[in-house]
């Protein structure tokens, strides 16, 4: 370990908000007109105090002391009380929401900033409260007054925490195949008795709050099957004492098992049972039938907040292995002259290949960084412009690169991660090492709130070619306005120009892709949709990356101190490094989705 | 009670030094405040506030010297729960120790407090001088480098424990008095108002602005003075003469023996 590792860099920050995507435009809005720059940073500086100096340390020590499972009861670690203490008090759990349920309405683009400085300290214990705060936003969003009244503001007040209880044993990224059901009970119009099983409910059971929420997807007997029926519930661990509303009694949800996993040990997953005793209750959120409707709500946000996870993730793992290779020497330079060369071992960070992975990683995390600002800002103007024509495009802009930002972090984010491991060479690969602990938290953030292959056919399949591909024309307006905006810097014409040929080959393939889907060939269409989730989000990166490179020159014709100069030319390089190597793979991504290259389809079932 | 906190900002200490025209180049620094006078602050909500109640048994206000619109670490202590907020504006070339030592002086006299609490020192010139001067200019006791802090309301006396080579020394001030603190006076059982219960544990460290504290700290006032306004002179009385990086050290070297060690010890180092 070297020395204080910064987490998330203060200026790289401050550099994407305020230089390349101008967030305080959003405070001519009337959502955050009292909104500004000082309280932005006062508020990113208290998230990234509270990361650096109680999330962090406990980092390590939360993965080798996880939660353990004693007499049906999860016993977390015996800090993490105090930590999600010191999370609601920062006001993470209410950041986004208005006033009039407690909260600050700060934009997205400042609370996800606010959480990759936590996750970034400790994903796990992150999860807690956000978990609460998408389970809230639900409850909040369409429950009824009674139902706010009764969870919502204990949720948002931090003495209650909320789950997602969405996955079934048998039922996980298919839920159209859960099996919980609920049944009306005499009387009580909607309350219902819940009787199932569901698992990889992260944060289901601990002991240092009163109650646990878990929103729970379930079938009311006599829905249909499918997606169609199946109704969204709050189903409290602990039930309010019937005329004794203070008073809790047990609500008959049992925790039946601990998942013991790879990394996240700081938040606990399990296994939970409903209704055993048949005395679980749960109350309708919302309309019935509309569960999965209204559950995407949560899942969108939880997905953007997966990219943001893996993208901390990345940058932690980054800037420990940028200050090992600066500290640790070995070897000599590839070019220092033979024969008489008494000259020591040098940094690591002289060698040739170390900078190339620093640089991807840089380019990496970086990239992804500026992209989850892109999408919470079409979040914050697709929730609040006054105009609807802007809403409704900044609605088609974040659905199509929902996906794109979830999937890019978390398969690329494992990449950076790994690279970071590498640079610490055999140490790398020892426990005494962080990157080992960050590449075992990384790796779950391609599997959970969609995998990577559920995000490329909800893109192919679906965001690109929905209402005639009028997402990905609208994205085509917005990218060319950055190119000519980037074009007017004499060195990044070289960059433009790859960029709009690349815009030019995504649109061409999406047509022809769509056009076979249309024609009945599905798997034609589909059969590589991993390989065209890569090429967009290979353009999309590279997008962000001109948009960054287009800010620094504008920052480099000005007088600048050395140290300043060189962080812009830094960024300026990992641009052209994005797109000279990752996007220049996009012609051979492309071959592959068009000529629909079949080798794993006929592999016959007996061969493998 | 009214509490007087001095706050300041000074350049990220964790930055790399920066130097020009003979002296240290702040205009690209980034502005963060000076950790001990978070600690300061902290001390005051304690001693002021009643754990878990709304109750308040003191007014804190903090104060600044800087320029009017670079204020925003007072709204960070404004967030962590102080009660209002006094700027001096000046800019730093316009102040020093004896300068700072009267305004505060100046304002502690015009608000009438009955205690006023500083850092022991600024990270960034690690002067330790405006406890004692203030407290001399006050013509009040002072206790320095405070590391817990007791108040008995009813005798209006503070008993301050302080760090010493040979143990802790507690040093009973009647109020009013002006105290300085040092790292440890933010572990969770260092502060006593005599009201909230002694076996109170409070967070380790300084609390952080809140969200919630963020907002309400935009609608709390904050009156804006000048040097002339409270009859302070700028600086004069100190000259800064140059500031240099210090030269760097010479390399390590491996000897090949105990008595090479010897020898240069001996010879080269001169130590032995």
């Amino acid at each position: 370990m070297t020395g204080s590792n910064p987490l998330v860099r203060d200026r790289d920050v401050d550099f994407l908000l305020y230089e390349v995507h101008n967030v305080l435009d959003l405070c001519k809005l009337p959502a955050f007109a009292e909104h500004g720059r000082e309280t932005f940073d006062l508020f990113l500086r208290s998230a990234a105090k509270l990361a650096r100096d109680s999330l962090f340390p406990l980092f390590r020590e939360m993965d080798e002391q996880p939660a353990r499972l004693v007499d049906g009861r999860v016993h977390e670690h015996p800090k993490m009380g105090e930590l999600y203490a010191r999370m609601v008090e920062l006001g993470i759990v209410t950041a986004g929401r208005p006033e009039e349920v407690g909260g600050a309405q700060l934009p997205s683009c400042i609370t996800s900033m606010a959480y990759l400085y936590l996750m970034a300290g400790n994903g796990g214990a992150v999860g807690y409260p956000l978990l609460t705060a998408g389970a809230g936003h639900l409850i909040e969003s369409f429950g009824s007054d009674a139902l706010r009244e009764l969870f919502l503001e204990r949720m948002y007040g931090g003495s209650w925490s909320g789950t997602m209880a969405l996955t079934e044993p048998q039922a996980g990224s298919s839920l159209g195949d859960i099996t919980t059901s609920a049944s009306p009970i005499e009387g009580r119009e909607d309350v219902y008795r819940i009787k199932g099983n569901k698992i990889f409910i992260s944060g289901g059971d601990h002991q240092f709050l009163d109650n646990i929420v878990h929103l729970t997807l379930a079938r009311r007997v006599g829905d249909p099957a499918g997606v169609k029926g199946i109704s969204l519930f709050a189903v409290p661990r602990m039930r309010p004492v019937a005329g004794a509303p203070e008073q809790l009694e047990f609500n008959d949800v049992h925790t039946s098992q601990l998942v013991h996993k790879i990394g996240w040990k700081g938040l606990a997953s399990l296994g939970l049972s409903y209704g055993e005793n048949e005395d679980c209750r749960g109350w309708l959120v919302g309309k019935p039938c509309q569960g999965l409707r209204y559950m995407f709500q949560m899942m969108n946000e939880a997905r953007l907040l997966v990219g943001a996870n893996a993208t901390a993730t990345a940058s932690a793992a980054y800037h420990e292995s940028l200050a090992y290779a600066r500290v640790r020497t070995q070897g000599r330079r590839l070019d220092r002259r033979t024969g008489a060369d008494s000259s020591g071992p040098v940094a690591l960070i002289e060698h040739p290949d170390v900078r190339r992975m620093l640089l991807r990683q840089k380019a990496i995390v970086e990239g992804s960084m500026s992209l989850i600002v892109a999408s919470a800002r079409y979040a914050d103007l697709a929730e609040h412009h006054e105009d609807p024509a802007r809403r409704e495009q900044a609605r088609l802009l974040l659905d199509m690169l929902t996906p794109v930002t979830k999937s890019f972090a978390a398969e690329r984010g494992f990449e950076s991660t790994s690279l970071a491991l590498q640079i610490h060479g055999g140490y790398g690969y020892s426990s005494e090492y962080l990157p080992e602990l960050w590449m075992r938290e990384q790796r779950l953030n391609s599997i959970h709130e969609g995998t990577t292959a559920i995000h490329s056919l909800d893109l192919l399949g679906r965001k690109v070619v929905a209402k005639g591909g009028q997402a990905l024309m609208t994205l085509a307006g917005v990218i060319g306005a950055d190119i000519q905006a980037a074009h007017q810097h004499g060195e990044l014409v070289e960059l433009c120009e790859a960029v709009t040929h690349e815009l030019e080959r995504t649109g061409k393939l999406t047509q022809v892709l769509g056009a076979r889907g249309l024609g009945g060939d599905v798997i034609g269409m589909l059969a590589h949709s991993v390989d065209y989730l890569t090429l967009f989000s290979n353009l999309v990166v590279a997008w962000q990356w001109l948009r960054i490179a287009g800010a620094s020159c504008k920052a480099l014709q000005g007088p600048l101190a050395d140290e300043r100069r060189a962080y812009y030319q830094a960024k300026v390089e990992a641009a052209r490094y994005w797109i000279r190597t990752e996007l220049a793979d996009n012609a051979r991504l492309a071959k592959l989705c068009e000529s629909a290259e079949d080798s794993y389809l006929k592999v016959p079932d007996a061969g493998w | 009670m009214k509490i007087l906190v001095t706050v300041k900002r000074i350049p990220d200490p964790d930055e790399s030094l920066k130097f020009a025209g003979g002296g240290l180049d702040t205009s690209s620094s980034k502005w963060v405040p000076n950790a001990f006078d978070e600690y300061a602050v902290e001390t005051a909500l304690r001693l002021a506030e009643v754990a878990g109640k709304r109750d308040r048994l003191a007014e804190v206000i903090v104060m600044s010297i800087c320029p009017a619109k670079q204020r925003q670490h007072v709204t960070q202590f404004l967030a962590m729960g102080a009660d209002r907020g006094v700027v001096v504006d000046a800019d730093d070339s316009e102040l020093d120790t004896i300068a700072v030592s009267k305004a505060i002086a100046a304002v502690a006299k015009s608000e009438g407090v009955d205690l006023t609490i500083v850092g022991k020192l600024s990270q960034d010139n690690e002067g330790n001088q405006v406890a004692q001067r203030v407290a001399g200019l006050l013509n009040v006791p002072q206790a320095g480098f405070a590391a817990t802090v007791k108040w008995d309301k009813n005798a209006g006396t503070l008993d301050v424990g302080r760090e010493v080579d040979d143990g802790v020394e507690h040093k009973l001030v009647p109020l009013p008095a002006v105290v300085s603190v040092d790292l440890r006076v933010v572990l969770p059982t260092s502060i006593k108002n005599g009201v909230t219960a002694d076996s109170h544990k409070y967070q380790e460290g300084p609390r952080l602005a809140s969200l919630r504290g963020i907002t309400m700290a935009k609608r709390k006032k904050v009156k804006v003075l000048k040097l002339s306004d409270i009859g302070v002179s700028s600086a004069g009385s100190e000259q800064v003469v140059a500031v240099a990086p210090p030269p760097a050290r010479p390399s390590g070297q491996i000897v090949g023996s105990v008595e090479e060690l010897h020898e240069k010890l001996a010879k080269e180092a001169k130590v032995l």
